[in-house]
């Protein structure tokens, strides 16, 4: 099920530039992902050691904590499920 | 002598090496990079503002500290209660008017030197190194070493109980804290740049490098008024 929260485009926003900084992709591309474009095993530059990074900057820039538990492939497949995943921890 | 050199110093468990920028006169900064990986990611830019600070006057020592860098003593049996010693031996020994700057973890090395002022970018507490190294440790998928391994270091248990109860330097004196502007903690200043600790490969970002040199410089000369 999809829920739309209130402040998602911020949270969006955030996990974009998360994914520019950490795997040194250009804001030009970053800016062309859509819910739809396919990360973790389509991007080279996103490795598990990539991951690690990746969920502790959102860790840190959001304000939220990410249990071990927590993360699986499904979040990771697409931007649009890192957004999400990242909106319903951000956002109440 | 202004170009970068090498030398060594003495603390009470050894000799370590230590590379030495700017003149031999004037106030001195002792700069350290991060725990692990970290360093990796950001020495060169490190490097890139220690030069710079030599270019307008101001000297300083990137030391190695044990367990770190060209030191004899293994990862596996290095002690933050021991790289604090050093750091805190060496600044004694440099005698001059002695400023710490530090990227990340490297804020966990100078608590107990006497220090006249320190200067953090993006301080990092023993227990988010950690919570980090765990992470990194989980998402790693080669078989592990053993226990003790996290993502290709050996850690101690000594050395794991050193990290989980370090913080940064809380006392008296001029502090500086310096952030980037997509990290909410609090700082003194906040620059809008990339966390070059967290990309993949090492990487530079000489802007910034030029930015900070010319923060570290100011507030340097505000301490020495």
């Amino acid at each position: 099920m999809l829920v739309i929260f209130e402040g998602t485009s911020q949270v969006e926003t955030t996990v974009r530039a998360v994914l520019a900084d950490i795997l040194g992709l250009s804001a030009d591309r970053v800016a062309a992902f859509t819910p739809d474009t396919p990360l973790f095993g389509a991007l080279p530059e996103l490795d598990s050691m990539a991951v690690a990074s990746v969920l502790t900057e959102l860790e840190d820039r959001l304000g939220i904590l990410i249990e071990d538990d927590e993360i699986d492939g499904e979040m990771l497949e697409t931007f649009g499920a890192l957004v999400q995943f990242a909106a319903s921890k951000a956002l109440v | 002598m202004t170009a970068l050199r090498f030398d060594t110093y003495d603390w009470s468990g050894g000799r370590e090496a230590m590379l030495r920028f700017g003149a031999d006169a004037g106030p001195i900064v002792v700069a350290a990079l991060p725990l692990f990986e970290e360093a990796n990611r950001t020495r060169q830019f490190l490097v890139t503002i220690l030069r710079a600070l030599a270019v307008i006057g101001i000297s300083s020592v990137l030391p190695d500290l044990p367990g770190i860098g060209e030191s004899i003593v293994v990862t596996g049996e290095a002690r933050l209660r021991d790289q604090r010693t050093a750091y805190a031996e060496l600044t004694q020994q440099l005698g001059r008017n002695t400023y710490g700057i530090s990227i990340r973890s490297g804020a966990l090395f100078d608590t107990d030197a006497a220090l006249t002022g320190r200067w953090q970018l993006s301080p990092q507490t023993g227990e988010d190194l950690l919570r980090e190294l765990d992470r990194a440790r989980a998402a790693s998928q080669s078989a592990r070493a053993s226990d003790t391994d996290y993502a290709g270091n050996t850690l101690s248990r000594e050395m794991l109980a050193d990290l989980r109860d370090a913080t940064p330097y809380a006392g008296t004196g001029p502090l500086r804290g310096v952030r980037l502007e997509s990290d909410p903690r609090d700082a003194d200043v906040k620059y809008a740049a990339s966390p070059l600790w967290r990309r993949s490969e090492p990487d530079n970002d000489i802007a910034l490098t030029q930015i900070l040199a010319g923060d570290i410089s100011n507030w340097i000369a505000s301490c020495e008024r």
